[in-house]
């Protein structure tokens, strides 16, 4: 860890906040709640981020909440289109953080086998 | 229970920014000639009042938690490290004078988990609200650095010999004092 690495981390951060502001297709909502944490959102979020830029997908945006109530299958990410279709995954790592960013949000296909409840049709 | 000192400093500052804070301010001290580390989380948010604040400090409550309800286990788990590792905790708040939590720890502690992954808890927290000055200050004993998110604060100090060597007195680390001597230094480099 040194300053350096830090400005680095910084200016990833910055594209996210340009992303807000610009046009998108997707946002990716992680849970960072103290089960999410601890379940290992932070890297789950980490992969996510280090995937969209690897693969220059510049219509996703990436977010954090707190705790949405889904404890015990943590960690949690939810893909919203911005047709209003909410996608929830969970029991996630880095390698499945990594399907997701290549099939849903590049290829723009569910990832069906890591996605959990209903799918909640746009109203 | 976290793994990593960095998922405690994650957790708790996510609450900073849940406060409404514009400024989080992260110092990570370590002392090895005092054998002491110490981690402050503060920030400028809505902050708590007595009744809240006691609420909070007591004992972890019900892991069976409801939406919304994580109000309390956050700090609780901290506390828990910081007194199994030989140090203590503090939480300062008062409404509308935002909040300060401190855990001190034994560096050397053999329970004492590692820092972990700095970065990725400053990346989580910029990204989870990138209008807050997530600000880091990291005060080694051989290096020392000053990280702002909005670069109000920024600055890296130039690292000074490890007086444990040297045999040269160092100046304690005094909390509260942090801030006083940055601003000082800032306005030194403002001059220069």
């Amino acid at each position: 860890m040194n300053l350096e690495e830090l400005k680095k981390l910084k200016e990833k951060a910055q594209r996210q906040v340009a992303l807000r502001e610009g046009n998108r297709k997707y946002r990716v909502v992680v849970s960072m709640g103290t089960s999410g944490i601890a379940a290992g959102a932070r890297e789950v979020m980490k992969t996510m981020l280090d995937e969209i830029e690897k693969r220059g997908l510049d219509d996703v945006e990436v977010r954090v909440t707190g705790e949405v109530g889904l404890e015990d299958v943590e960690p949690v990410v939810r893909v919203e289109e911005a047709g209003g279709e909410k996608t929830t995954y969970a029991r996630l790592d880095a390698e499945k953080a990594k399907k997701i960013v290549a099939e849903h949000l590049e290829r723009g296909k569910k990832v069906d086998n890591l996605a959990v409840g209903k799918e909640k049709k746009p109203e | 229970m976290f793994e990593e000192l960095s998922l405690h400093i994650l957790d708790i500052a996510m609450n900073s920014l849940a406060a409404g804070a514009r400024t989080a301010q992260i110092t990570v001290a370590e002392h090895a000639r005092r054998d002491r580390l110490t981690i402050r989380i503060q920030d400028d948010g809505c902050g708590m009042d007595e009744a809240t604040l006691k609420r909070v400090l007591a004992a972890p409550v019900s892991t069976k938690r409801h939406r919304k309800k994580a109000i309390g286990l956050g700090l609780a788990l901290l506390r828990q490290t910081a007194e199994m590792c030989g140090g203590e905790f503090h939480v300062r708040s008062a409404p509308g004078a935002g909040t300060t939590v401190t855990a001190t720890m034994q560096l050397s502690h053999v329970d004492r988990p590692p820092l972990g992954d700095l970065n990725a808890t400053i990346l989580a927290l910029c990204a989870a609200n990138p209008a807050v000055d997530v600000q880091l200050h990291y005060l080694g004993d051989t290096e020392r650095f000053h990280f702002s998110s909005l670069e109000r604060a920024e600055k890296k100090v130039a690292s000074r010999p490890n007086p444990f060597w040297s045999g040269e007195e160092k100046t304690n680390y005094e909390p509260g004092r942090t801030q006083k001597v940055e601003r000082e230094s800032a306005a030194a480099g403002c001059l220069a």
